[in-house]
């Protein structure tokens, strides 16, 4: 049911932006130096949302071929004038920061852990693949993780203008006038329902949906999974897009990692290997994949395989099993991303978590298997298997590269692992001019969509991108919502 | 490539891979992390920054030492550096050193390795004591290094 408009407004803008991240702040930031008047309404307590505890890197391509990429990685899901939209625009991501007052630097780290944070492209072997480059607010670890330092930049960039923003304050419903214009933003704030009319535009910027049961079960191609990011992002931007007849897209599409679930904390713990010494194995305890080979945001596509003779997914949850050697090598969780990031501190040689239960320990395979309730024999002949095959330096089974594999010795340890998403891609429809638009392909007047909710990655996702896109359709979307004539 | 020269001399080692460039920098970060004599409990701050704790012999004993290190003058896959600070003993100890390795392309697929340490930072009284400490530790890991890449490469 449409919301009615309202009599007589609470709050009146030119421009409301709906949800504090990194699309939110540079559309705001773009429509009030265009001029308009900008509020912020953002429904935790806090900005920043995954902006904030991501990897923290953003894409500036280093030429237009990148755009053949991007379109072979969208499997024709986007149209080919909005990735080459994105690709003009991103090649400007890097000035845009710079004249806004920050300095980047090239992300260019060495490839030490697994799953690997690359420096270059996710899929090397596709055309255009050499024009992936990732940079981050230039600055120390002392200034912050990438991800804190971008966060302070941008967040900065909206004190220093004075835009409003009104935090806890989440937005419920779209208010549509008799032409279908989007007039204003319905919102919950101190108890109250509150009215913000809208005199030029309305940018919803709010995230997706993975910390929404109810839609992760039914769009998401493996279940159960968890979230490494923010509680916020509950898919409140779809439901208010739904209830006024806009269009949806790439609802099935995540970026998704491997991670760790206590029952004490709300995320899950993004997890990765610092020692080759480690396997995966099934809940039946059967290897399944070369480990050492999977692009870091694709992992749920190694985990999707349903078993139809048993109604189940045997590789939901896995078991990774690794040594003594891997345990002392450093945390599981590093904390280099993630909203658990700043709650929780993993030991260094991973003791404290052995001690809590989070990982198992066993002097033997057998001994390890009953504690993970897993078939001895059957573990044991994975891991002799996987033993051999490492001493032999060869994988005959998977492929892993000889460099990556190395024999387990006793005591060994098993942590449970759990398809993890970073975020969900699904949202608005939209075009390139950011305009969110009906079943018909019409845009909605006056309705406008940035960043992850309803982002431009539809199939396959290259790394940084989605700071990348924030920064570009959120400039796009901040440029056309100040443009608009004022309804009122 | 040659390496500039910068801080004291520690060691140098050069030798040849039966590998591309390019396979020897895919190698090397994974390798030097696993070589690195004594190194427990690392924590990778971010992408060019870990810190760990360092199990060293010196003077009959066996101490632990903090060990931070940033990846720096990264250019693959050609070369980069790692800026090592030591610490310990209640602050008796600290040195500041610079690892860097260099890879160069030479006939049919193979690349020449030169791995050189440097101290770039050290008090009258460090010289004295931890110098050939430095020198062993730093001979031990380019040992280490050489062995390792050419079982993997």
């Amino acid at each position: 049911m449409k919301v009615s408009v309202p009599e007589k407004w609470d709050m009146e803008y030119d421009v409301v932006v709906v949800g504090w991240g990194s699309a939110g702040t540079v559309a705001a930031v773009t429509a009030h130096d265009q001029g308009a008047k900008v509020v912020i309404l953002e429904k935790m307590a806090d900005g920043g949302g995954n902006s904030s505890i991501c990897g923290g890197n953003i894409i500036v391509p280093k030429g237009k071929e990148f755009l053949e990429y991007l379109y072979a990685l969208s499997f024709k899901t986007t149209e080919r004038e909005i990735l080459e939209t994105f690709v003009e625009e991103a090649l400007k991501n890097g000035d845009w920061i710079r004249q806004m007052g920050a300095d980047v630097q090239v992300f260019r780290p060495l490839e030490v852990a697994y799953p690997t944070m690359i420096a270059g492209a996710g899929f090397p072997h596709v055309r255009g693949a050499e024009n992936v480059v990732k940079y981050n607010i230039k600055g120390t670890p002392e200034e912050g993780k990438p991800s804190q330092r971008l966060w302070k930049f941008l967040s900065g960039l909206v004190s220093k203008r004075g835009i409003k923003v009104l935090t806890a304050t989440p937005a419920q419903e779209l208010v549509p006038n008799a032409r279908g214009e989007i007039i204003g933003v319905i919102a919950q704030r101190e108890g109250k329902r509150i009215s913000i009319k809208a005199r030029r535009g309305v940018i919803l910027t709010c995230g997706g949906y993975e910390n929404d049961p109810w839609m992760k079960w039914d769009y998401l191609p493996v279940k159960p999974l968890y979230f490494l990011g923010t509680p916020g992002n509950t898919g409140d931007g779809i439901r208010m897009v739904q209830k006024i007849g806009g269009d949806i897209w790439h609802m099935t599409r995540l970026a998704c990692l491997i991670g760790f679930k206590a029952p004490e904390f709300e995320a899950a713990f993004w997890v990765a290997f610092l020692s080759e010494g480690f396997l995966f194995v099934d809940k039946y305890g059967r290897r399944f994949v070369n480990e050492a080979g999977i692009e870091i945001h694709e992992y749920y596509k190694e985990l999707s395989h349903f078993d139809i003779e048993k109604m189940e997914y045997p590789r939901i949850p896995l078991w990774a099993i690794f040594d003594e050697q891997t345990r002392r090598r450093g945390p599981l969780s590093r904390g280099t991303a993630g909203y658990n990031r700043d709650l929780y501190s993993w030991s260094l040689d991973n003791s404290v978590e052995i001690a809590k239960g989070w990982v198992q320990q066993g002097k033997t395979v057998a001994e390890l298997a009953s504690k993970i309730s897993m078939e001895p024999k059957v573990l044991e002949e994975t891991l002799a298997r996987y033993n051999y095959l490492s001493k032999a330096g060869k994988d005959e089974d998977f492929g892993r590269p000889r460099e990556d594999l190395r024999a387990l010795e006793s005591p060994f340890y098993a942590i449970q692992l759990w398809p993890s998403l970073i975020n969900t891609q699904g949202g608005p429809r939209r075009d390139k001019e950011s305009r969110v638009l009906d079943p018909d392909r019409k845009p909605v007047p006056r309705l406008y969509a940035a960043g992850e909710l309803g982002s431009i990655w539809g199939f396959l996702y290259q790394g940084a991108c989605n700071i990348g896109e924030a920064l570009v359709f959120g400039r796009i979307a901040g440029k056309n919502a100040a443009a608009e004539k004022p309804w009122s | 490539m040659r390496i500039p020269m910068a801080g004291k001399a520690l060691a140098e080692r050069e030798f040849i891979v039966n590998a591309t460039p390019d396979r020897v920098w895919r190698l090397i970060g994974k390798v030097i992390f696993s070589v690195l004599p004594g190194m427990e409990s690392m924590e990778i701050l971010d992408e060019n920054n870990f810190r760990s704790l360092l199990r060293v012999k010196m003077m009959g004993s066996e101490w632990v030492l903090k060990l931070k290190g940033e990846m720096v003058d990264i250019s693959p896959p050609e070369s980069f550096s790692v800026r090592l600070l030591l610490e310990g003993l209640g602050g008796l100890v600290k040195a500041d050193q610079k690892v860097t390795l260099a890879m160069t392309p030479v006939e049919k697929g193979k690349t020449s390795v030169t791995c050189r340490a440097t101290a770039e930072d050290m008090g009258f009284l460090q010289r004295a004591f931890l110098t050939r400490q430095a020198r062993m530790f730093a001979r031990e890991t380019f040992e280490a290094i050489e062995k390792r890449l050419k079982e993997l490469a």
